[in-house]
């Protein structure tokens, strides 16, 4: 792998002398792409630099939970950094060729800042900065959603990323067409028959879908560990790969779902400003209800339970034997009392 | 509880992985012996496990017989031990048998045929909920009544302390 990432890096730079590969590691968590973090060392005639990067590589097609192009991706990040001011590190290069890394991969640079967002909350080091931190985080996700669809949708590689015929036109069609993939791909997901909390969460939202809001581009994954941070601001946004065209409450609900579930507080950040809601709402003017977040919540888990779930079939029913996806079933299990509670079901207080 | 996948792929899973990503990495001649151990272990589960109960419970209502036909062929013998054997009968061999548990692939069809046919129902209700039928809506929530329980019960037997691996 260092060989293929010293070649890479050479092609990427005609001028270097030579490339040397240091530190090279695999970066625990995450589990729809390998991540390796390593530095490059590039000799010129003008001298030594030091590159701190990335290596994002596709997982085999058959065990992916999420099947995303990293050129998408590629094109997006740097969309983003050339036309906002959304913070997210640099994206050096897509490497589409299989032949290079065994499977598609992309190269970024490696942002400054601290990945363990769990130092901001519950007594960590850095809690004196959270509500700058959070405050800037939801400023960024504000210019994300404010900011001209068109301009982020390059080619429209966004309007439809996993392929499943989502028609972007208009809200309801986007909301009309985002639940016929849901409930058609159901057959593709239940792994279990008593999975069918699932189903009933698809039908349910459809029958009380809330009022429209402007479409955007969303990150797709906002959650507690997707960004770094240092002297009280977000330095990059990251994690791109799910990110697609749809309704701005999407980023807030799966928020709201996974600051729960990591034991973080970013929804009640910044304090002077009431909470991240109110001041997404001062920022937008969108005036987002809880009842409408409650609603996204769902939404938005439905959106990442799919294809986790579909990947769990295709174990399960003996496409491949990925050990990981084995694993992922008594979470997947774990996980639909929170359906239930969310539905209302009878009983189910958590 | 879920069916699928069934408590023996699970095992079986785990034999593989360990054959497959951890013995090919294992250096430590000890280790290596363990992981192997290890599957040997899980393999002597997953073959006892289909047949543990029913094993159990023959085994149970067969000495319950053995103590009573033991002490009757003893009928008549003047002595302290088979007094004791007799007394022992008329103890332990006087438990209540226990039912034959029922075949468990049965079961497991049977469930995932009732939980099919909710699933079916849902989509149903859900026809006519969004056709303005009022009753739907306390027929689902008779289905829901059922499942959050199961639900919550699931969950609490298959969450194991420490949360998954690799998220935090």
């Amino acid at each position: 792998m260092e060989n293929a990432l010293a070649r890479t890096v050479a092609d990427l730079h005609p001028e270097a002398t030579s490339v040397e590969i240091e530190g090279f590691a695999p970066i625990p968590g995450g589990f729809s792409r390998e991540t390796y973090s390593f530095d490059a060392v590039v000799t010129t005639a003008d001298g030594q630099t030091r590159m701190p990067l990335l290596l994002r590589k596709d997982p085999p097609a058959t065990v992916a939970i999420l099947e995303t192009s990293r050129q998408v991706e590629h094109d997006l990040i740097e969309q983003i950094r050339t036309t906002t001011n959304v913070p997210v590190s640099r994206s050096v290069a897509p490497i589409m060729d299989p032949a290079v890394f065994g499977e598609a991969a992309m190269i970024l640079e490696r942002a400054p800042g601290n990945p363990r967002t769990s130092d901001l909350f519950n007594d960590g080091p850095d809690t004196d900065q959270v509500d700058d931190v959070v405050r800037h985080l939801c400023e960024s996700l504000v210019e994300l959603h404010l900011s001209d669809v068109e301009t982020l949708n390059v080619g429209g590689a966004l309007t439809d990323p996993r392929n499943v015929g989502i028609d972007i036109s208009s809200w309801d069609t986007y909301m009309d067409s985002t639940f016929e993939y849901y409930i058609s791909s159901y057959p593709d997901m239940d792994f279990d028959p008593s999975m069918l909390v699932i189903l009933d969460t698809f039908l349910t939202l459809r029958r009380t879908r809330p009022r429209p809001l402007p479409l955007c581009l969303v990150h797709g994954d906002f959650n507690p560990a997707n960004f770094l941070y240092e002297n009280g601001r977000v330095s990059a946004l990251i994690d791109w790969e799910n990110s697609r065209v749809g309704d701005p409450r999407e980023d807030l609900g799966w928020m709201m779902t996974m600051d729960v579930l990591s034991n973080t507080s970013v929804m009640s950040h910044p304090h002077d400003k009431g909470g991240f809601l109110a001041y997404y709402n001062e920022l937008t003017g969108f005036d987002v209800t809880m009842e409408e977040l409650g609603w996204f919540t769902l939404f938005g888990t439905c959106n990442i339970a799919v294809p986790v779930n579909s990947a769990i079939k295709r174990r399960v029913t003996g496409h491949h034997d990925e050990f990981l996806h084995l694993y992922m079933v008594p979470s997947s299990a774990a996980a639909l009392p929170s359906f239930a509670h969310l539905l209302n079901y009878p009983g189910v207080e958590l | 509880m879920n069916t699928s996948p069934s408590i023996d792929d699970l095992l079986a899973g785990v034999i593989q992985a360990l054959g497959d990503q951890v013995l090919p990495a294992l250096t430590d001649a000890k280790a290596q012996a363990t992981a192997a151990m290890s599957q040997s272990l899980l393999q002597t589960v997953r073959q006892l496990l289909p047949v543990y109960d029913r094993c159990l419970v023959e085994e149970h209502n067969d000495m319950i017989q053995v103590l009573q036909d033991a002490s009757a062929a003893l009928a008549g013998i003047d002595a302290e031990a088979a007094q004791r054997i007799a007394a022992t009968a008329a103890s332990e061999g006087a438990r209540d048998e226990i039912p034959t548990p029922p075949d468990r692939d049965a079961v497991i069809a049977g469930h995932r045929a009732l939980t099919t046919a909710l699933g079916d129902v849902v989509r149903d209700l859900d026809e006519l909920q969004r056709a303005g039928i009022d009753q739907a809506d306390d027929a689902l929530d008779i289905v829901r009544t059922h499942l959050g329980p199961r639900y919550l019960r699931d969950a609490a037997t298959v969450t194991v302390g420490g949360g998954m691996i690799g998220r935090g």
